[in-house]
């Protein structure tokens, strides 16, 4: 696993299954510029997991323009604690 | 209900039900019809209207409170929520919030457009306390919008603006049945500049940080630069309105300069928003935009002009038509276009379970095309009309203006029906 902070303050990693894209705590809308960003510019495949700490209701109809899915994962670890981040799986769709 | 369930529930718990800030742009576009028919009927009195009863009265309030405040309301309470990440306490303050300030708008309303006391007294006092109620939810969400800062800080001062503006309103309202006011005029002057500059101008101005970066796909504007243009805006209200207080052209005059570096340095930021942005053609909406930024630093030079008497003899009412139909109803015209589907996708994504239907579907171009051109139109005519003192000028602007309104109350049903699909 690699993992790197980009110019926009989002950390970027790769595991085995996606690509993932961690921009918490970035002020609105830099959260949805960054993910745009690395779905325009072809950086992602087919899978991306955002972590986010909010629910980017904004991104959906620009995902959707795009031909993207989204499906709210939730955190591994959350157990119930009630924490605010919120992890989405987006994809492409397949034509 | 699944441990997913209850999280997705809580997230999601932001978004409030549709037809709560739907029925707010409803009522919007609705009011925007009767703006411009009260006009049709007032054309007489409107090219050199200065304040008083009538139907010309009528069609200013229709348009500040009907449009702007009812349109402000509704992306407020819908827009805050979701990017401050802390839900309404409760749903029932915000239709509360509707039930109090539509009801009493339209007394109020009757009482500016009849002249009769009675109705406009208690239309005041029951849009005073529906606005108070508004307040009262802005100011809970803006205490918890830490990571939004400069929009938290505009939002602050139109919070201001609109108690100072509300008590000023309320007291023009009483005037008209005991002369409490020594100086009518002066207070009208500050109860606009407060409303148009202070509640609505920082509101706009405040929100486009977020929206314009989001509709542009660009980074917000820079904190430094936009806090200076903040603090220069709210000098510039707080000089304006005291300088209408104590009737002194020099002070209006320091105020609307210092207006100016304020709009300047704010347009600057945005150009810089839009030139830096992903999205390049960012459509007819944001041709309202740009001509409502035009108009922005368009009115305090007509307003600088006016108060040395250079903007020929209706100064005052040009000034006051730019101010409130140019620079703010275009803008915020331009904005619903683009937000009201963009809203809409949200929640039918909601309701759909991820699946939106697309902006395009939900936005119907033809209709918004007609309705741009139409504004644009009257918008010319009627500054035209009010340049050269023409009634018959002014009826064929307002009828054009009517004409968009149509277009766009259906273009605002289409949305709404799509969503209720």
């Amino acid at each position: 696993m690699s993992c790197g902070k980009s110019e926009n303050g989002s950390r970027v990693w790769r595991t085995a299954d996606a690509l993932h894209v961690d921009v918490r705590g970035l002020d609105p809308p830099a959260p949805m510029v960054a993910i745009l960003r690395m779905i325009d510019g072809g950086e992602v495949d087919d899978v991306l997991i955002a972590h986010l700490d909010r629910e980017p209701v904004f991104l959906y109809p620009e995902l959707d323009l795009r031909g993207w899915t989204h499906e709210i994962i939730l955190p591994p670890c959350d157990g119930g604690r009630g924490t605010d981040e919120v992890q989405i799986r987006l994809a492409r769709l397949i034509a | 209900m699944t441990l997913a369930a209850t999280f997705l529930a809580g997230a999601k718990s932001r978004l409030l039900p549709a037809s709560v800030p739907f029925r707010f742009f409803a009522a919007a576009a609705f009011f925007h019809l009767l703006m411009w028919l009260a006009l049709l009927a007032g054309a007489e009195q409107a090219a050199d209207f200065r304040g008083g009863p009538g139907p010309a009265l009528a069609a200013v309030h229709f348009l500040t409170l009907g449009v702007l405040t009812m349109s402000a309301i509704g992306a407020s309470v819908q827009l805050l929520p979701v990017a401050t990440r802390r839900a309404h306490a409760a749903v029932w303050p915000i239709r509360l919030v509707f039930w109090l300030v539509v009801p009493g708008m339209l007394v109020l309303i009757a009482g500016m457009y009849t002249g009769e006391p009675s109705p406009l007294n208690i239309g005041a006092t029951l849009t005073s306390v529906g606005l108070i109620a508004f307040a009262t939810l802005l100011a809970d969400n803006l205490r918890r919008a830490g990571a939004l800062a400069v929009v938290a800080a505009y939002g602050w001062a139109s919070l201001v603006a609109l108690i100072l503006l509300v008590a000023l309103g309320f007291a023009l309202a009483l005037d008209y049945e005991i002369a409490i006011l020594t100086n009518h005029r002066a207070v009208a002057l500050a109860h606009m500049i407060l409303g148009g500059f202070g509640f609505m101008g920082m509101l706009a101005i405040g929100f486009s940080h977020v929206l314009v970066p989001m509709f542009a796909l660009a980074a917000a504007p820079a904190k430094r630069a936009a806090f200076t243009a903040f603090v220069l805006a709210s000098a510039a209200v707080t000089i304006g309105g005291a300088g209408a207080l104590i009737d002194s052209t020099a002070i209006l005059t320091f105020a609307a300069l210092v207006g100016l570096c304020a709009a300047g340095l704010y347009l600057w930021l945005m150009h810089r928003v839009l030139v830096t942005g992903m999205r390049k053609r960012l459509g007819l909406s944001f041709v309202l935009i740009r001509a409502g930024w035009f108009m922005l630093p368009a009115t305090l030079l007509i307003g600088i002009a006016a108060l040395y008497g250079l903007a020929g003899p209706n100064g005052p009412t040009l000034f006051g038509f730019m101010l409130t139909g140019g620079w703010l109803l275009t803008f915020l015209l331009g904005i619903l276009q683009r937000i009201l589907p963009f809203l809409a996708s949200m929640h039918a994504a909601r309701s759909a379970g991820g699946a939106p239907p697309l902006l395009s579907e939900l936005a119907a171009s033809g209709l918004l095309k007609v309705h741009a051109v139409c504004h644009g139109t009257a918008l010319v005519v009627l500054a035209s009309a009010i340049a050269a003192d023409s009634t018959m000028y002014l009826r064929i602007g307002a009828a054009i203006g009517l004409i968009g309104a149509v277009v766009f109350g259906w273009f605002t049903g289409q949305v709404t029906r799509r969503l209720r699909a």
